[in-house]
């Protein structure tokens, strides 16, 4: 599922990051790639989601957010 | 040695204090507050540690040492360009993993290095504990200081360690990356030192070019396609990533205790449904304030400067001082500059309430939470933190647009930036609100407010369309953890405003008020006896047909919307100088002006269309300068000059002519 789809409050596992090479390459300078724990704490209507990501809070928009793919991980 | 200067660069993540520790070394006052992003240029500042000078440089936060952004590539030229003898790498002790990946690309650039652990205080709150004797020793044995730039400690041990270490090199396989990419790695390092010699950062370069760094394949063009056999940046991040957790498990303990603080303040400040209206909530808020408070304090301006016109009129008169210094004196620059230091309490107030919502940590949650309506007009969240700040001042408003990633964006934004009233008009808006609506005069001068904001979407959608990229959800930006505004930051940040203010004063206004009263008395002939003979008039009068059907065709109004481009306030200045007012926002100031401009039939439509016209035209000229500089093209500054010269006209005409229609 992409981080769209998640449910706020549950933790996550990156499997793989579907953005231009820039965003992506944004995103792994900022500690977010394949394998990465990621906590959803937050998302808007628009899409626009809250995530923790080793230790740091982050606002994604909804076309990042559709763009990568996680996996359950457990809860909080 | 002591002759010579250590060249200290300040580097690290966005928001983890760079700059308040360089205010507190150097004595400085550069603008800090809790936003990601808060510094886009290098700053520099001298400083001195028995008897050694040491240049300290500034530079904008980033998150990694590659180049996307423009602020990240004035840091990274800084680091690797730039005469730079020692690295401070500052860290935010508090979110620990993330500030140490930087840190893992600084010590394979070789260069010194020291780390600054900031923020302590902060770990210390939240119950958590870092081993400040293990750290050093997983990072390659570099100086470890622990200092609280907020707090000013630390700070001597700081220049202390720079002062000792700053010859020294690093340990630059802090990483041991696995086998396979440690033998790319030497090989690269081999070709590159037979292509191109000696030289610094090999390690560093090796590294990147096996990432496939596009900035420094440019630079590195050497063959190493037979070892690229795929892409291995994603393995050389997660193992930095993968040591960077070692290091965290073995130095930092009893993390996360007390961080749901924030998470539980955001529940109601990014509220899916709840965030918008409470952005506007607050920002109504900030703009009461700025009215009642403001208002409130007013009083003793006017007082203090009705007793200063009455003492120098009487003692130039006492002194025999000539009528027409007199005049200049009391009529030109009391009246204008006068006028103008009496909207100080409201300035004051915007800022300190600007001021607290820029350190609190809730203005990256507003790029957040504005992140749906600014993507319907194809701008990232983002794009609305320089709208923000444009509230208070166009000027850093434009420049804060560097953190955006795109060009378009940025030029986009700059483009809508001037809509948001900034400070310097706000005295027009007051002035006019209350004589001619003393009622609402509150409501009137936050319709402005609205109107500017509405003529900004509409601007975006029909720029979205034109350039056929009508949405963006490309939001990334950090969000901070909240905290209380810190009141030597907001004095800091409000002192520094209320001096421009005050500068502004006895600079732009005083030589505008100056040059008004000499067009206003003068004329080919000399010092004339009817204001009508003066060149002002006929400046004026060759403007009222233009300016007739806005409800403006009155000379004096052309002439002081002409003198406010030096700067919005002028335009109230020119007014007291014009109409003879002298402390223009007293109660009997107002009504000298009203009495005055009563003469030409113009009421309180005529003022709406004024300031409608305010709102909307040609901004200042430091404004068009930083446009000029930021965008580095004429004819962009030049259409946003004529487009909002014409937006001006056309809606100041519809106010004028719709409202005589109704009323």
């Amino acid at each position: 599922m992409t981080l769209l789809e998640t449910k706020t409050g549950n933790i996550y596992q990156v499997q793989i990051i579907r953005q231009e090479e820039k965003v992506l390459r944004r995103l792994e300078a900022l500690g977010i790639l394949e394998g990465t724990k990621v906590e959803v704490l937050n998302r808007k209507k628009t899409g626009a989601t809250i995530i923790k990501v080793r230790g740091t809070r982050w606002a994604l928009g909804e076309d990042i957010a559709r763009g990568i793919e996680v996996e359950g991980y457990g809860h909080e | 040695m002591s002759d010579q200067i250590i060249q200290v660069a300040f580097v690290g993540n966005p928001n983890c204090g760079k700059t308040t520790l360089f205010n507190a070394l150097t004595g400085s006052n550069l603008k800090v507050a809790n936003w990601p992003g808060v510094t886009v240029e290098k700053k520099e500042g001298l400083t001195d540690y028995k008897g050694q000078k040491m240049n300290l440089v500034d530079t904008p936060g980033i998150y990694s040492l590659t180049s996307y952004s423009l602020e990240e590539k004035v840091t990274r030229n800084c680091v690797m360009e730039d005469n730079i003898d020692v690295i401070v790498n500052v860290v935010d002790a508090s979110s620990l993993e993330r500030n140490l990946y930087l840190t893992m690309q600084l010590l394979e650039l070789g260069k010194p290095v020291i780390l600054a652990m900031n923020m302590m205080d902060i770990v210390k709150e939240r119950g958590m504990e870092i081993d400040t004797h293990r750290l050093p020793e997983m990072l390659g044995d570099i100086p470890v200081v622990p200092v609280s730039a907020r707090k000013r400690t630390g700070l001597p041990v700081l220049l202390h360690a720079v002062k000792h270490h700053y010859q020294e090199p690093v340990e630059k396989k802090v990483v041991r990356y696995s086998d396979e990419l440690e033998e790319k790695i030497a090989a690269i390092e081999e070709r590159l030192r037979q292509k191109e010699g000696a030289q610094q950062f090999t390690r560093f370069t090796a590294v990147k070019l096996l990432e496939n760094d596009e900035v420094t394949k440019e630079k590195h063009p050497i063959e190493i396609s037979d070892l690229m056999d795929k892409n291995y940046e994603k393995e050389i991040i997660n193992q930095k990533y993968d040591y960077i957790e070692e290091v965290v498990e073995e130095t930092l303990f009893h993390k996360g205790q007390k961080e749901e603080k924030t998470d539980r303040v955001d529940q109601i400040l990014t509220h899916s449904f709840w965030g918008v209206p409470v952005f506007f909530g607050i920002m109504a808020l900030v703009f009461f304030f700025t009215f009642t408070i403001g208002d409130f304090l007013k009083g003793y301006f006017e007082v203090a400067l009705d007793w200063l016109i009455g003492a120098t009129a009487t003692g130039m008169e006492a002194i025999h001082a000539a009528n027409w210094l007199t005049s200049l004196v009391v009529d030109g620059i009391i009246s204008g500059v006068g006028g103008i230091l009496t909207f100080l309490p409201n300035i004051f107030i915007l800022f300190v309430a600007l001021g607290i919502l820029e350190d609190s940590g809730y203005m990256a949650r507003v790029a957040y939470v504005m992140d749906g309506i600014m993507g319907k007009v194809g701008l990232s969240g983002k794009a609305f933190l320089p709208m923000v700040l444009g509230f208070g001042c166009t000027v850093p408003a434009v420049m804060a647009a560097r953190t955006l990633e795109s060009d378009t964006d940025r030029k986009k934004t700059i483009f809508l930036t001037p809509f948001m009233s900034c400070s310097a008009r706000l005295p027009i808006y007051v002035l006019f609100s209350q004589i001619f609506f003393p009622n609402s005069a509150m409501l009137v001068a936050y319709s402005l407010y609205v109107i500017g904001l509405f003529m900004a979407i509409v601007i975006a959608v029909i720029i979205g369309h034109v350039t056929e990229k009508s949405h963006n959800h490309n939001l990334l930006i950090e969000l901070p953890e909240y905290k209380l505004p810190n009141f030597r930051t907001i004095r800091m940040y409000v002192w520094d405003k209320v001096k421009d203010y005050l500068s502004k004063a006895g600079t732009t206004i005083f030589i505008a008020s100056i040059v008004i009263w000499f067009i206003l008395n003068f004329n080919t002939s000399g010092m004339v006896d009817n204001v009508s003979h003066s060149f002002g008039a006929v400046l004026g009068h060759w403007m009222e047909p233009i300016l007739a059907p806005l409800g403006l065709g009155t000379w004096q109004i052309g002439v002081a919307l002409i003198s406010g481009l030096s700067a919005k306030e002028v335009v109230v200045s020119s007014f007291s100088v014009l109409f003879g007012v002298n402390n223009v926002n007293s109660v009997a100031g107002m009504g000298a002006l009203s009495a005055g401009l009563a003469q030409y039939g113009f009421g309180p439509l005529n003022a709406y269309a004024l300031m409608v016209f305010c709102l909307l035209y040609t901004p200042c000229v430091a404004t068009i300068a930083t446009i000029k500089k930021e965008t580095n093209s004429w004819k962009f500054t030049g259409i946003m000059i004529v487009f909002q010269l014409l937006l001006a006209y056309a809606a100041s005409l519809l106010v004028y002519q719709v409202g005589s229609l109704l009323l």
